[in-house]
């Protein structure tokens, strides 16, 4: 029992996450049982996770440094147009076939990566608060994506990577698979690398991380090529899924990647955070949102209980703190008599 | 010698609106007259309303997104009500909505205060509890012209004085007022100092014998008001009333802010600044079609002059800081 608390206790956050999401398992399995946990259902929500998922860690990276990124979703969608475009052979430049996918996937990774040095660069040389920064950045791609299409859908994509969204490993997509590997691998990396190690550092006092010898501008420049990435990602999943990208295309992603992250125990002002938090908080997300589309709740509603619950979050982890700080507190004044 | 610096910054701004609007003026003559220009004006005088609460809470240091929702929360709650009870007066609807505003205003200041986390994060979430409860608990019903209280349809129709046919219109009057309202606040009140103390350092100030607490209410609650009053402003101008209006429209509005040279992290920023960011943006979105390119290019163009003016603003700053020896990011 000891051991149990003594887990527990390590991280309350963490623990308090898997048990409501528990709950929430086992909740939805009385209320609805076939139609959450028929395999199609768990497959359709399989594939739903994935565009969102690559966007919360995207999110989720620049929170850890105690910034913000408003620009994942333009960024996705501005991708997803420039990727369309080789697809439907407007920009293909002659090649046809695979040829043609694997362009498209270089030109997704090549333009979220200058996306994000952009974020990156403006963050870092000139000082500039991300919220601010990435909301002109976020205006700029979006623009980039107007301007490009006019505002129209590109549609009419390869049919070769079309498939490549719809494909299956062992009954789960394909995409789901790849989100789960990238999430261990940055999991990883944030764990166990120095280069993670350095972004808790510097996400959690960048003035103390300047003066302990680490590249400032370097870890943020890199933070944002990540998120860059992430984003980039997730335009490549939504075009294979949806095969047609737009500019405008979910818009209500940014209310909810922020309310998975606070969920999942990042502290929106930096250095502290596990991908596993975010990971299960993806999961929890995903199931609410599929039981409020079993229960047909207007889109209104669905608003209201995600503010709702954006709100009561971040008041449960602040009276969570609050408790925390009194214990060891008073532990280390028993320590002290 | 650090106001002269900032009247540059506007100065360049002024200099940039003169420039372009030269610039239209030879591509399509039609843009010289009379009616364009009191068209920009009424469409923007909405926007201005609500960009000069938003420069309040941000040069306290904060941000406010939920604004637009609070807006659409007063005009909504308070067109029901007079809908309702047959009330058909101006006075009772500008200052129903206000109130309604500057109670949510509240809500936001408590949370804010309370849970010590970005206002970004928080009014993100209270925007949408703002917009969600309005719609599930009050009604999400639309109004159309026929419905509406005839007081408020006149309101939006009058104006300030004519020119051959065309005249500005009234909404001119209640921005002029928030200006001035906001000018004499922030430049000759204790609240003023106070607002610009804790923008620039919530310490210092707090040592100083400013209360954080009671000014962050305040400003909160004076965005909320300036919202509601907006809210009712839009429903005059356009004789029609949507659940699903405004909401969303947040962040251009921080856009012409911040284009305005306000600093986000508080503790500088001005009035004419505010005015100029929203001239210019409105000034894109309307002539954008005069010289031939589609509205499309809106955002192309809004999003490169945001990101060279947070650019140039914050770089001064960290030069600054850094001649100072002062190394926060």
């Amino acid at each position: 029992m000891n051991k149990v608390n003594k887990i527990i206790r390590r991280d309350l956050n963490l623990s308090i996450l898997t048990g409501v999401t528990m709950l929430v398992l086992l909740w939805s399995a009385v209320f609805f049982g076939d139609a959450m946990y028929s395999l199609k259902n768990i497959q359709s929500m399989t594939f739903q996770i994935p565009e969102f998922g690559f966007l919360a860690l995207a999110m989720m990276l620049s929170n850890m440094i105690g910034g913000i990124d408003l620009s994942i979703i333009a960024n996705a969608n501005t991708v997803a147009i420039t990727s369309a475009y080789i697809l439907n052979g407007q920009w293909a430049f002659g090649m046809t076939g695979s040829a043609r996918i694997v362009a498209a996937v270089a030109a997704a990774v090549i333009v979220s990566l200058l996306f994000g040095l952009l974020n990156g660069v403006l963050i870092s040389r000139t000082s500039a608060p991300p919220l601010i920064a990435t909301l002109g950045t976020m205006t700029l791609f979006q623009g980039i994506g107007m301007a490009v299409t006019g505002g129209a859908s590109v549609g009419d994509i390869d049919k070769g990577f079309a498939q490549m969204g719809k494909a299956t490993l062992m009954q789960i997509p394909l995409i789901f698979w790849l989100f789960l590997l990238t999430a261990v691998i940055l999991g990883t990396v944030l764990s166990k690398s120095k280069f993670g190690r350095k972004l808790y550092l510097y996400g959690d006092n960048p003035t103390a991380s300047r003066f302990s010898a680490i590249d400032n501008d370097k870890m943020c420049i890199c933070t944002f090529l990540l998120t860059g990435v992430l984003a980039g990602m997730a335009g490549l999943i939504v075009l294979s899924r949806v095969n047609s990208a737009k500019v405008g295309y979910g818009d209500s992603y940014l209310l909810q990647t922020l309310i998975v992250c606070v969920v999942g125990g990042i502290d929106p002002n930096g250095g502290k955070g596990r991908v596993w938090g975010v990971l299960i908080a993806v999961v929890l997300m995903q199931i609410l949102s599929s039981a409020f589309t079993i229960m047909s709740l207007s889109p209104y509603t669905k608003k209201l209980i995600w503010g709702i619950m954006l709100v009561l979050v971040l008041g449960l982890n602040y009276a969570l703190r609050k408790y925390t700080n009194r214990m060891e507190l008073r532990k280390s004044l028993k320590e002290g008599c | 010698m650090k106001t002269k610096k900032l009247d540059r910054f506007q100065g360049i701004l002024l200099l940039i609106i003169i420039i372009y609007s030269v610039f239209v003026a030879i591509k399509n003559p039609a843009f010289i007259h009379i009616e364009t220009i009191f068209d920009i004006t009424r469409v923007a005088s909405t926007t201005l309303m609500v960009a000069i609460g938003l420069l309040v809470v941000m040069i306290s240091g904060g941000i406010d997104v939920s604004f637009m929702a609070v807006a659409l929360f007063g005009s909504y709650t308070t067109i029901n009500i007079m809908i309702e009870t047959g009330i058909d007066n101006l006075a009772f609807a500008f200052v129903s909505a206000a109130l309604i505003g500057g109670l949510l205003g509240v809500i936001n200041a408590l949370l804010i205060s309370w849970l010590k986390l970005p206002p970004f994060i928080i009014t993100l979430g209270t925007q949408n509890l703002f917009h969600g409860i309005m719609t599930t608990f009050i009604s999400d019903k639309s109004f159309g012209a026929g419905v509406l209280p005839e007081s408020l349809h006149a309101f939006g129709q009058a104006s300030v004085f004519k020119i051959k046919d065309v005249g500005l219109t009234a909404s001119v009057l209640p921005v002029l007022l928030a200006g001035l309202a906001t000018w004499f606040i922030l430049y000759r009140t204790m609240i003023g100092r106070g607002i610009f103390a804790i923008g620039n350092d919530e310490e210092s100030a707090r040592r100083a014998g400013f209360n954080p607490f009671r000014i962050r209410l305040f400003v909160y609650v004076y965005s909320g008001i300036l919202a509601g009053i907006m809210g009712m402003m839009y429903v005059a101008q356009t004789n029609a009333l949507y659940p699903n209006k405004l909401v969303g429209d947040e962040l251009i509005v921080v856009a012409a802010v911040v284009i305005g040279g306000t600093k986000i992290t508080g503790g500088q920023g001005k009035i004419f600044g505010a005015v100029l960011g929203v001239i210019i943006i409105y000034l894109l979105n309307t002539t954008l079609i005069m010289i031939g390119l589609s509205s499309s290019w809106n955002n192309l163009f809004v999003g490169t002059i945001l990101v060279i003016s947070v650019a140039v603003t914050s770089y001064q700053e960290k030069v600054k800081n850094r001649n100072n020896l002062i190394f926060t990011e």
